[in-house]
């Protein structure tokens, strides 16, 4: 009898202890979607479909990671999908000249890192909002891809440099996915455990406190930004190599999908809280979105509806978890403002 | 026994959150042209009970129930509350802070005129006769942000004023006000209580509610203990004994220590006002600080005694002055050049700069020595949790554990975790800007003991308090400030209350 109730109460403990995760929601949306499409349609979990999910959510999924470091300190970063481009073309005229590959690689990164150093330090210096200056940039640095390219894609790439992105690990583990997970790993770690981690969270929370608790905020704000562009660079070579070529109109859109994948996955827009496991598995949610609507047959103008409608309702769930929050402490914090701006004129 | 008195009565009250019971069957009463005072522990259950009365927590979410005048009522939101004349005064200030004092007081109840847009001169009557009623003249266009906590809390009184409550509820209404303005809210309350309202009034400090409350219920863990009346006369250390659950033994501990070398000086400090421009604060300031000395800053509110330890902090700007640490000029231009040369500030306003909501409690703690308690690169997780299980302990501070979000902590045992982020670190210098504000009188008693210790170790510490007793009680020395320089500077054999209040007004 006691032990009975015991078991009971332990599995209730579990249930309880993974309904308080903060990944809880996006891991139930998760399965229930798989089960769904899946018995909707069976070529979904074939093995064929799966690498595709995988290897092409890869590319969001380098990222993710960065991006959900951008929202975690309040911020936000449009220009990912340009840096994108700009990382794909410049590594692949590297490659073009002939130099070796690893230096090709490591100049898409730079030239993302750059990109993300003008953005921090407009950010952090002259304190202009993220939203303005990375929309700006989003612009600036897609300028550029064309002047650079003129317009003409940057073909054909040596063999030795699309390679990369055709290596398998195990014969089955696309290059890019192991990279994306990687670096998943790497900042899941860094996030939780460093002290660089917590003060993204400090500064998302409440600048203002973490900087009298003497947080570097504008270092650690400045970082936020190259370490995004730097990974979106990142992602632009690993495209470029997909592709065999490096394409001007590359990661078109690349940020909306990046940024609704972390929201997706639990991150608040409001700042202060998220996880990388979280955005992991948004991004991997909106990619078998796209792919499973796909291979049902529903227009690409019913995906964009769909992928809009998600992303509200994900904000949504966010503001009413925050409400949640709010009702146990009048003016919590200044994340909680805005609802609470709703809730003053209401009462 | 005065049932046909009763204005307001609570039956059963059980109140549960996340992990924890904050209410356990209290019951309660509260009568006509009564002054009720609810008093207990950080985190008794105080708050709670009140953002029940206030529809705060929606009355399908608590078990027990509300009658008003007699009648059940079920409370669902504030706008239920309010408009059966219960009108609330939160612990926490509930303002916008970026619109004006008009906006503020009238927020919710906008006069409107014949076209249906909101009629601002009527607001602005509205509003400053609200004030009046407070003896507050105030630039009603300004925004709220730029004004000092004391009178934030202030705007707070006169916007539930303006509702013409027939009940009203203060939640520490005090922690904020100076004793002049305190004087003159009991004016206020003792007045509308002769006016017929009744009235519930939540405070840590016991003369406050010895001279204004009629009667006294006292909250332990959520459970309702006793109460008292005035008219049979207070006993303080039953009440305390009641609060805490046991017997508390000396309110101000005393330490032998040695006071040390000069560690800190002052030269001629110069601060410009936060909010006018144009106008210094503090013109004019010097002073010193030594090794293991308690150094009380006086002065009244508006002297600058925040603006200065704030300068000396490098968390606003000073347009002159030199600090000199242990007889090295130091340059202090960032609260992390502060920090790097031993200097730690205890902010006032806790919410706007003290907490960080989205976090736990002991990562709250441990911001102030992140670099400290790092491994290679990584956080040292054991090493962190002991540090705060610590002062957690320490301070007993009322939570299910060190993971819970500090946002659902009592305003005092918020305040314990940020008192709690600067005794954790090995700074020299300490300057606290109202350490105990909110905080109960058995924990009180334990942060002093804490201070004292600090000081016997050697660390130099300034303390701001709106409670002169405490400063008296703990403080080596006193310097007042008045008209934006030194007044006067008392030793412990010289200070009292009056010698610092005279020299604070300057007469
Ligand atoms: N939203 C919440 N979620 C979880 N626990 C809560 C929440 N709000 C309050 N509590 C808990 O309920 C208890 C009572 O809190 P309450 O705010 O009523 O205390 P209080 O008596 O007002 O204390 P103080 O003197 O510090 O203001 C505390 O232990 C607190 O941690
Ligand atoms: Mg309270």
């Amino acid at each position: 009898m006691k032990k009975k109730s015991g078991a009971k109460l332990f599995s209730a403990n579990i249930i309880n202890k993974f309904m308080h995760r903060q990944e809880s929601s996006i891991i139930l949306a998760l399965a229930v979607y798989i089960i769904f499409v899946s018995s909707v349609n069976s070529t979904f979990i074939s093995s064929g479909n799966i690498f595709n999910i995988f290897r092409s959510s890869g590319f969001a999924l380098i990222s993710i990671t960065g991006m959900t470091l951008v929202l975690i300190t309040a911020g936000l970063d449009l220009s990912v999908g340009s840096v994108l481009a700009l990382g794909g073309v410049v590594s692949g005229m590297v490659a073009q000249a002939g130099l070796p590959i690893p230096l090709a690689l490591l100049s898409g990164v730079a030239v993302g890192s750059a990109i993300g150093c003008i953005n921090g330090l407009i950010i952090v210096g002259l304190r202009i909002p993220p939203l303005i200056v990375t929309l700006g940039m989003q612009y600036a640095a897609r300028g550029l891809v064309s002047v650079i390219t003129k317009g003409v894609p940057v073909y054909p790439l040596p063999k030795s440099f699309t390679a990369m992105e055709q290596v398998k690990l195990f014969g089955i583990i696309p290059t890019v996915v192991v990279v994306a997970l990687s670096i998943a790993v790497i900042f899941h770690i860094i996030l939780g455990h460093t002290p660089f981690g917590r003060s993204v969270y400090a500064l998302g929370g409440n600048e203002e406190a973490a900087l009298i608790s003497g947080i570097n905020t504008r270092k650690t704000k400045f970082n936020v930004y190259v370490i995004t562009s730097s990974l979106a660079g990142l992602a632009g070579v690993f495209m470029a190599a997909r592709l065999g070529s490096g394409e001007a109109a590359a990661g078109t859109g690349y940020e909306l999908t990046v940024i609704c994948g972390s929201i997706i996955g639990g991150t608040s827009v409001l700042g202060g809280t998220g996880t990388i496991l979280g955005a992991v598995l948004g991004g991997l949610f909106m990619e078998i979105l796209t792919n499973s609507l796909t291979l049902m047959h529903i227009s690409v103008y019913w995906q964009q509806l769909v992928v809009g409608t998600i992303l509200i309702l994900a904000v949504m769930l966010d503001q009413y978890k925050r409400d949640l929050m709010l009702k146990h402490s009048i003016r919590g914090n200044t994340q909680t403002e805005k609802a609470q701006k709703k809730l003053t004129y209401e009462s | 026994m005065r049932a046909e008195n009763s204005v307001l009565t609570v039956k059963k009250m059980t109140k549960r959150f996340q992990g924890t019971t904050a209410l356990k069957e209290v019951s309660m009463e509260l009568f006509n042209q009564e002054i009720l005072a609810i008093m207990g522990e950080n985190g008794a259950g105080k708050s709670t009970l009140m953002k029940i009365l206030s529809g705060l927590y929606p009355g399908s979410e608590t078990e027990g129930s509300i009658f008003l005048h007699g009648e059940e009522v079920l409370f669902e939101s504030p706008i239920d509350s309010e408009n059966m004349g219960i009108a609330m005064i939160y612990q926490e200030l509930n303002l916008e802070l970026d619109l004006s004092v008009t906006e503020n007081i009238c927020l919710g109840r906008l006069p409107l005129n014949k076209v249906g847009l909101i009629d601002w001169q009527k607001a602005e009557v509205i509003a400053v006769e609200a004030l009046e009623r407070l003896n507050l003249t105030l630039d009603m266009a300004a925004t709220v942000r730029n004004l000092s906590p004391s009178m934030q809390q202030l705007i707070c009184i006169a916007r539930a004023l303006v509702r013409n409550p027939s009940i009203l509820i203060l939640d520490e209404p005090t922690s904020v006000l100076t004793s002049s303005e305190t004087d003159m809210l009991m004016e206020i309350i003792n007045h509308l209580k002769e006016q017929g309202m009744a009235c519930i009034y939540i405070s840590h400090k016991l003369d406050e509610v010895y001279k204004l409350c009629d009667r006294i219920v006292i909250l332990r863990d959520g459970y309702y203990i006793s109460q008292y009346l005035k008219q049979e006369g207070y006993d303080s250390e039953r009440i305390i004994e009641d609060m805490i659950g046991r017997k508390l033994n000396v309110m101000y501990p005393s330490i032998e220590k040695t006071i040390g070398e000069e560690v800190l000086r002052i030269e001629e400090l110069k601060v410009p006002h936060t909010s006018a421009y144009g106008k210094d604060i503090i013109e004019d300031v010097s002073f010193n600080l030594h090794r293991g000395e308690i150094l009380g800053l006086c002065g009244l509110v508006g002297s600058g005694r925040s603006e200065t330890i704030n300068a000396i902090f490098g968390s606003i700007p000073r347009t002159n002055g030199k600090i000199i640490i242990e007889g090295k000029e130091v340059n202090i231009n960032s609260t992390r050049d502060a920090m790097r040369n031993g200097v730690g500030l205890l902010t006032e306003d806790r919410k706007k700069n003290g907490f960080i909501g989205t976090m736990s409690i002991s990562h709250n703690m441990t911001l102030t020595i992140l670099e400290k308690i790092k491994k290679l690169f990584l956080i040292d997780r054991k090493k962190e949790s002991e540090k705060a299980r610590y002062f957690f302990e320490k301070l007993s501070i009322k939570a299910p554990g060190l993971e819970t979000l500090i946002s659902s902590l009592s305003g005092g045992n918020q305040q314990k975790v940020i008192l709690s982020k600067w005794l954790l670190t090995d700074l020299k210098i300490l300057m606290l800007d109202e350490p105990t504000r909110g905080i109960d009188v058995g924990s009180k008693s334990e942060i002093y003991k804490i201070i004292n210790n600090l000081a016997k170790e050697g660390v130099s510490i300034i303390v701001i308090s709106s409670e002169i007793s405490e400063l008296l009680a703990i403080c080596d020395r006193f310097v007042v400030l008045g008209h934006g320089v030194v007044q006067t500077e008392l030793s412990k054999e010289d200070a009292s209350e009056m010698a610092i209040l005279r020299a604070s007004s300057n007469t």
